[in-house]
């Protein structure tokens, strides 16, 4: 059905997918999570979504080469109403970086709730974000990925884009009581997706939803995304996990700041995707010249 | 002339499989001790245990004094826990009265008639299963079984009125409390090993939780070297394995019925309109986890305390 659609593989996106499921089939050969990761799963989800991250939103990654063969919190920015920037990130960490890994997202308590999704987020190595479920994967030198905004990030409106929200100092916590450097990531591109929405957070309370976003579209539009990968970030050896909130901010707020600094330098060298729709008259010619 | 018993147990629930399969090991296990099991069921339908005395008796007040006052007992194990399967919601002040009066009855008893230890059965359901469930709880979890289904009410506070009990009179008498995970087997008849023989057992397509499962056998183990080897407190009880609810059933060999979960409330409130009682607390058990850690127990039984694996306890269902 995904050929029909003109989303199938194509012969060097199989060619990609076979050599990176083989290397992750070595890594994670004995590898089982109490949440249910399996790798049959993980090799259909890169089937189906290999083509949506290079052709539909054209994923670019710049900072690849920061990632080492060893645990990290990766710490994003959250953007895009769905989480789909969380997908491609955990996709570009499995296509672009040496050796490839699953990057074990943390997924927002309601997750859980919704059939098939809930299952299938779990059986690809999403987790819900709880503490002892990340130190688990930590412990276990597995990499996880946070999004210290929560839902605020994701869910703004139109002309709240991309204004970064403050971080929560859980991850901070985590980070040091497991002793696992920071990696600070940067998606640019997500928030144009769905790019007319406000949000009916009563609506979405009643419906037991944190929110609930109402966009001019349904689904994703195909804007071009870019990852950046920043360097890892140690951490101080004088600090303790239960440290007063005082003594964690300023730590966070460092990791906030290189995050913000990366979005700056992302959307001055952002791929323009709505500036077409800006221009009717240019896009209709070009459609005429097309057909 | 028959020898002299150093120690006298007394297990309440002795028609129950698990508390047959305790008898025995107690029995093989310790020769020296007297073991007396009685139930409110008819205690002549079970399997004659060798050294094993049973009686038949209504679980009242009247019974257990007398019972307490013509034999001392030293242990004490309580593993007289009212099924839910086949009680409604409605059923609550009955199952009230036999699961939380009947502990509180037991333990004042053993307090009173100077019984050294008692061994309480609770389980693990008492966590509740939730969405948002961390993995591996440890004892100190809140009980959130009850807040979400009142029909669960009793299995909490049967849990609570014994641990409440332990801390209380810690000085003066051991209580040690067991949260077993679900417990499978061909000799117990609970829900769970009934649910994975079953055929026609619905197979969740939209959710795969995680479970854990230790094998009667190694569960009356554990209840066995309570007696002896658990200090006063919770302990629960589990395998390190755990494994989802599909490939357990694939294991057992057990295809079932492919059935979307998220139909399962609406269609139980029809089924309840028709008088067929489902409880909406084993909805969410078969939707989501809830994983306990053995960790505690592992410090007093060492690491390896259970002879089968998961897939070996599966695997032996199959018979």
């Amino acid at each position: 059905m995904l050929d029909q659609l003109g989303l199938g593989l194509n012969e060097q996106e199989k060619a990609k997918k076979q050599l990176i499921f083989t290397r992750l089939k070595e890594r994670y050969r004995n590898y089982s999570d109490p949440w249910g990761f399996n790798l049959g799963t993980v090799e259909k989800a890169l089937s189906v979504l290999l083509p949506i991250y290079s052709r539909y939103f054209k994923v670019r990654v710049f900072g690849a080469e920061n990632i080492k063969d060893e645990p990290y919190i990766f710490v994003s920015n959250h953007t895009g109403q769905i989480p789909i920037d969380g997908a491609l990130i955990t996709l570009a960490t499995a296509l672009e970086t040496n050796p490839p890994r699953i990057l074990h997202s943390m997924v927002e308590r309601f997750m859980a709730k919704f059939p098939f999704l809930g299952d299938f987020s779990a059986q690809t190595g999403s987790i819900l974000g709880d503490r002892e479920n990340c130190k688990w994967l930590l412990k276990k030198k597995e990499s996880i990925l946070v999004f210290p905004e929560g839902v605020r990030g994701i869910s703004k409106s139109t002309s709240h884009f991309y204004e970064l929200q403050q971080f929560t100092n859980g991850f901070y916590r985590i980070a040091l009581s497991t002793k696992t450097k920071i990696l600070p990531v940067t998606v640019v591109g997500a928030e144009e997706m769905f790019p007319l929405v406000v949000h009916a957070r009563k609506a979405g309370k009643a419906l037991g939803l944190p929110t609930l976003p109402i966009s001019a579209n349904l689904f994703p539009l195909p804007s071009p995304i870019d990852i950046y990968f920043g360097e890892p970030i140690d951490l101080p050896e004088n600090l303790d996990a239960e440290a007063q909130d005082k003594d964690i901010r300023p730590h966070v707020y460092e990791i906030e700041n290189v995050i913000k600094k990366q979005l700056e330098h992302g959307l001055e060298n952002k791929r323009e995707f709505l500036e077409p729709l800006k221009r009717p008259v240019e896009m209709i010619s070009k459609l005429k010249d097309l057909l | 002339m028959s020898e002299e018993k150093t120690k006298r147990v007394l297990i309440i629930g002795i028609v129950g499989g698990l508390a047959q399969i305790t008898a025995r090991l107690l029995l093989q296990n310790h020769p020296e001790w007297e073991v007396v099991g009685i139930d409110s069921r008819d205690t002549k339908k079970i399997q004659a245990i060798k050294g094993l005395k049973t009686i038949t008796m209504k679980y009242s007040r009247g019974n257990f004094e007398k019972l307490f006052r013509e034999q001392s007992f030293d242990v004490i194990y309580h593993l007289a826990r009212f099924s839910h399967a086949s009680l409604g919601a409605e059923n609550l002040t009955k199952r009230l009265e036999l699961s939380v009066m009947g502990t509180n009855r037991i333990l004042d008893m053993g307090l009173r008639f100077g019984v050294k230890k008692i061994i309480v059965l609770s389980t693990y359901h008492v966590y509740g299963a939730l969405p948002d469930n961390s993995i591996f709880l440890p004892e100190d979890s809140p009980l959130k079984a009850s807040i979400q289904y009142p029909e669960l009410l009793d299995v909490v506070e049967m849990d609570q009125i014994a641990t409440n009990f332990m801390w209380k009179y810690q000085k003066k008498i051991e209580v040690v409390v067991l949260r077993p995970s679900n417990i499978i087997g061909n000799q117990i008849k609970n829900t769970m090993s009934r649910y994975l023989k079953n055929h026609l057992a619905l197979r969740p397509i939209d959710y795969n939780p995680m479970f854990q499962f230790i094998h009667e056998f190694d569960m009356a183990s554990v209840l066995m070297r309570s007696a002896e080897e658990l200090p006063i407190g919770i302990y629960n009880v589990a395998t390190d394995d755990f494994v989802s609810l599909r490939k357990a059933l694939e294991v057992v060999g057990v295809k079932g019925i492919p059935f979307a979960m998220a139909a399962a409330g609406p269609l139980n409130k029809v089924l309840n309109k028709m008088n067929i009682k489902i409880p909406d607390y084993l909805i969410d058990y078969l939707k989501y986890s809830c994983l306990i850690s053995n960790k505690e127990l592992k410090k007093h039984l060492g690491e390896n305390f259970y002879r089968f694996n998961m897939e070996e306890s599966l695997k032996l269902l199959r018979a």
